[in-house]
């Protein structure tokens, strides 16, 4: 994989280098050079871009694209400055609320973007929408999460991956399972896989946004994504009938002890051993679990849709969108319209997805780059009726902490449903009331 | 003295027999029995480290094929190379050094110089300032986060190492003066009252006497000080943006990612990072043992 | 009004005589002036700052407006405030306890020089310069359900199911302070050793010789001479107890829903992840007064006793 990465990254420097130079040799002569044979290179100003990319393979990929972004023009030399993704989600506000932010960030879509634009703390974009022409060729669904509440767009995204229960097809075989579609199929490859001595289904919740995966699926297909936003915008309530229903199949899954035990004490990362060990049968997870699993296994990997409840209720996917916005204050606002500009292009899209990144979000990359689980992936929610951010990116990070906490809670004391959700109810009021 | 002399003498000779050679017949059963407790014990303390060390030669592979408890299935010596050009810890380590020097000597000197005002002087006042340097080191670092913030944004420090170095420098006062009061309490009066007589101003007296004095204390406080502020984590995280200008322990922190933790590759770094720590431990042993007595006693 | 100056002593020793002082009235301003100025700046001002931000609805960016006690009301009544605030006074009494009594034992056993003690002295000081991240992962890996701790218990006989240290409610935040505590007694003992270091031995021997058993001499002897040690000890045991911060945040972030939550981890949370800047100021100036007040019953008490040279 990398071999082929350098490869292609050599071969774009190498033509835009050329191009650059060439085109910097000629202005210069144009220009003139009185004072002799020694040349100065034109001065590049310097874009600050914050990353939360700190996963290694992310972090090279942005590198990559950084590089290409640098060779093709020559105004402009991005500085990355990387923080660790969960710690990047609090010190951002510290980035943006600062005297001298960044210039472009990495963030998500949705919500979690809308709280900084609703404080005027970025930098609208309308103008680079139109100049690029992604007011009409992004799909409705994405622009949707790329803009404030003022209806001005402030997000460039640039990628997505989804959601999806993980297994092994050799496993499968084993215990004798073909994968599932509808909910009752669901629990019989569960009683199969217990039957046949294996933990059904492996998580760690030690993080606790893999439980909020599980209430946003069950939520999903029990009510409707449109329910589920509903509830995401503080517009429903969390101990209504609705709600409870959706606790029903989940409830299922513990009297049958579906679960690996004590997923509290494992981060999901070291969950994952069981399924690679072979000791467990299923994963929900986002499509990077593909990333982390052991090179030399990752044919023995797959995945199926997650099961159909109800068949009268409209499919809702999650599909976190990642992207980038610039802060308002931008020292280099111009630079820093470069680079979104550049970012959101199919071109740097179509790269980073040939280094094996997330699926794009831009249309005119074409599907046939992707590897064949990937690829399906991105048919599943194209053919999904509606795309939802992720539980803590739907909803207030307020809410969406007491939320994730009540998921544990229901865990450990399924019995205690009510009470739970009548709390949950109280923080909801809370946090939407207040919110401006 | 003398009665105790003759009593310890004629203890001596009870029986006939010396007591003390009495006394030394048990020493290698002791020492036997010393090792046997103190090694086994040291070694289960020790798992812990000896884990880091194990997992920080392995790949990332390894550990999620086989878990954390198992041996390598091959040995990466890599990662600490790793660590210090990728991971960017030779960057960090810098940082590290840059913040933490200047930091200290501001830490130091001011501290000294409030230290030995507290100890030396009787005035109105003087237990309340105490009190709030003292008061001011307990402060949980959560209330101070987002006015310091704020601070360091106003005077245009925000993203500089000297947000750092002054925020460090001034926090830190308050423990320092803590001990450094207490120490030099302990310093006998008569020392500067012969200084006086001899026509010294309080500050000479201050520079001549009592800072050759304190030099064990203030070589304790630098170790200890050294460790808090080079291994400082949230403050750079507050305070500081740039990668290029992060210290040792938030900087390996970036090596968390959002779904990976290169668990080999950060332990590698964090036990490069150690050994500076480590150097001036060993290196200042003689001190600290010295500086952290509240007794002058020679 | 007197000169400033510093002048020199005879001049202003003799003026101040007159006063029945024998130094410059001045003199302890001049010294305080910079360390107070500059610890007043950064810390004292922005604890004032903060407290009166408890007081305020801020959100860290653009709303601030004055709302009285309503934060704390809300403090009151949230059950993850009091779950936080008992976590942190079980942190507070273990840290005050069993590293004191375990790092005096350990310095008293090693307060010899047999050949490796040394070694020995550094390794168990060693726990203390790790990061705590690293700390946090290694000690969570050993809690896993089929973990090394839980391995043990079962080649040991224990049966049964395997003990979720870090996923059962009662006993998560315990096992949290063990990994703190391991990390600290190294250091209690490295300061008791300094401590020992300085304890009259002749007076020591003497009590011996005169009859007193070894725990006798070492409780009216030794022991006395280890109470200003233990003065910075305990003050330094009750700062790093409430820093547990990085720990719990590391193996838990405060999970499993909150029952190993401690106020610095949830005012954190509260501050930085949601938004809520005011009610994080108040959680954080409740953990202050807890502070203060174990701290300053502490040393009026020593202040107290203290002798004046």
């Amino acid at each position: 994989m990398f071999d082929a990465h350098t490869r292609i990254l050599n071969a774009r420097l190498s033509r835009r280098r050329a191009a650059a130079l060439g085109a910097g040799a000629a202005g210069l002569g144009i220009a003139g050079n009185p004072l002799g044979f020694h040349l100065h290179a034109q001065e590049r100003s310097t874009i600050n871009l914050a990353s939360n990319a700190s996963d290694p393979a992310p972090r090279e990929r942005l590198a990559g694209q950084i590089e290409n972004f640098n060779a093709s023009q020559d105004q402009y030399t991005v500085e990355i400055n990387t923080t660790a993704h969960e710690d990047f989600k609090q010190a951002i506000r510290t980035y943006l609320a600062s005297d001298s932010p960044p210039d472009v960030l990495t963030w998500f879509a949705g919500n979690r973007m809308r709280f900084f634009s609703n404080n005027n703390l970025l930098m609208p974009l309308d103008d680079l929408y139109t100049e690029n022409g992604w007011d009409t060729t992004l799909p409705e669904g994405i622009r949707a999460v790329s803009n404030g509440d003022d209806g001005s767009y402030y997000f460039v995204p640039t990628s997505y991956y989804a959601w999806a229960v993980w297994y092994r097809p050799s496993v499968f075989e084993e215990i004798g399972v073909e994968p599932p579609t509808t909910w009752d199929e669901f629990l019989a490859v569960v009683d199969a896989a217990s039957d046949a001595g294996k933990v059904p289904i492996t998580i760690g919740t030690q993080m606790p946004w893999t439980a909020a995966a599980w209430f946003d699926y069950f939520n999903m297909r029990v009510n409707g994504p449109e329910f589920h936003i509903s509830l995401m915008d503080g517009k429903e309530a969390y101990n209504s009938e609705d709600v409870k229903n959706a606790f029903g199949p989940w409830r299922e899954l513990l009297d049958r002890n579906a679960f690996i035990p004590q997923p509290e004490a494992y981060a999901w990362q070291d969950a994952l051993t069981p399924l690679v060990q072979g000791d467990a049968a299923m994963y929900l997870m986002g499509r990077f679990l593909y990333d982390s699993f052991p090179d030399d296994s990752q044919d023995d990997l797959d995945f199926f849709q997650f099961p159909i409840i109800d068949e009268g209720v409209p499919v809702g996917e999650d599909a976190p969108t990642d992207g980038y916005f610039a802060s308002v204050n931008a020292p280099n606002p111009e630079g820093a319209k470069a680079l979104l500009s550049y970012l959101g292009s199919a071109e740097s899209q179509t790269w980073n997805v040939e280094q094996a990144g997330d699926p794009a979000v831009h249309p005119d990359v074409s599907l046939d780059l992707y590897n064949d689980a990937t690829r399906r992936s991105v048919e599943m929610l194209q053919e999904a009726d509606y795309i939802a951010q992720f539980y803590d990116r739907d909803t207030h990070p307020d809410l969406a902490e007491r939320g994730m906490s009540a998921f544990i809670e229901f865990w450990n004391t399924p019995d205690d449903l009510d009470a739970i959700l009548d709390r949950l109810d109280e923080d909801r009021k809370r946090v939407y009331e207040s919110d401006s | 003295m003398g009665a105790t002399t003759t009593a310890y003498e004629s203890r001596r000779q009870v029986d006939g027999v010396d007591r003390y050679r009495k006394k030394r017949n048990w020493r290698p059963l002791r020492i036997a029995l010393f090792y046997a407790i103190v090694i086994p014990f040291l070694l289960i303390w020790l798992v812990p480290i000896f884990m880091t060390l194990v997992t920080a030669v392995r790949s990332l592979d390894d550990i999620t094929m086989n878990g954390p408890f198992s041996w390598p299935s091959e040995i990466h010596l890599d990662n600490f190379a790793e660590a210090w050009d990728t991971g960017g810890l030779r960057q960090y380590m810098i940082n590290s050094f840059i913040v933490t020097i200047p930091a200290l000597a501001i830490c130091l000197s001011l501290s000294s110089l409030a230290g030995f005002a507290l100890a030396r002087f009787r005035f109105r006042g003087n237990l309340v300032i105490y009190f709030t340097f003292v008061g001011g080191s307990l402060l949980p670092f959560q209330i101070l986060m987002l006015p310091v913030y704020r601070l360091a944004n106003t005077l245009n420090l925000y993203d500089t190492y000297w947000a750092l170095i002054i925020f460090h420098g001034a926090f830190q006062i308050g423990f320092c003066t803590f001990v450094l009061r207490n120490f030099i309490k302990t310093i006998p009066g008569e020392i500067f009252d012969a200084a006086r007589i001899d026509g010294a101003s309080e500050f000479r007296i201050y520079r001549q006497h009592v800072l050759p004095l304190i030099l064990p204390a203030l070589a304790a406080l630098s170790t200890l000080q050294f460790t808090w502020i080079f291994n400082d984590y949230l403050w750079a995280l507050i305070l500081v943006q740039r990668d290029s200008l992060k210290p040792v322990t938030t900087g390996l922190a970036s090596l968390r990612g959002e779904f990976i933790q290169a668990y080999n590759i950060q332990f590698a770094g964090t036990l490069i990072a150690v050994i500076p720590t480590v150097i001036l431990f060993v290196f200042l042993q003689r001190y600290f043992i010295q500086g952290l007595t509240m007794g002058s006693g020679k | 009004m007197a000169d400033l100056s510093l002048a020199p002593a005879a001049q202003s020793v003799s003026a101040a005589r007159k006063q029945g002082r024998r130094w410059h009235k001045a003199t302890p301003i001049l010294f305080l002036l910079p360390p107070l100025l500059l610890y007043a700046m950064w810390v004292i001002g922005p604890m004032f700052y903060s407290v009166w931000m408890s007081f305020t609805n801020a959100d860290g960016i653009s709303r601030q407006d004055f709302v009285g006690l309503a934060n704390y009301r809300r403090l009151f009544n949230d059950d993850i405030f009091w779950t936080s605030f008992f976590n942190n006074i079980r942190w507070l009494v273990a840290f005050i306890t069993i590293p004191i009594v375990t790092g005096l034992g350990l310095a008293l056993l090693l307060n010899n020089d047999l050949p490796g003690t040394r070694f020995f002295k550094a390794g168990f000081f060693s726990p203390m310069v790790v990061s705590s991240v690293v700390i946090g992962i290694v000690w969570s890996w050993m809690y896993q359900p089929y973990g090394l701790i839980n391995e043990v218990l079962a080649w040991l006989g224990r049966d049964g199911m395997p003990i979720g240290f870090l996923a059962d409610p009662d006993i998560v935040t315990w096992a949290i302070i063990a990994a703190g505590l391991w990390r600290q007694v190294g250091y209690v003992m490295l300061l008791y050793l300094a401590g020992l270091n300085n304890v009259d031995q002749t007076l020591v021997e003497a009590s011996r010789v005169d009859g007193a058993s070894t725990f006798r001499s070492f409780r009216d002897i030794v022991l006395p001479q280890l109470q200003p040690i233990t003065v910075i000890i305990v003050v330094i045991s009750i700062i790093d107890a409430l820093r547990s911060f990085d720990l719990v945040n590391i193996m838990t972030r405060g999970g499993p829903y909150n029952q190993s939550n401690v106020l610095a981890q949830f005012m954190y949370i509260e501050a930085f992840n949601n938004y809520n800047m005011g009610y994080g100021a108040a959680i954080a100036t409740i953990l202050a007064l807890i502070s203060m007040v174990f701290i300053f019953t502490y040393l009026r008490r020593m202040v107290k006793t203290e002798i004046d040279y």
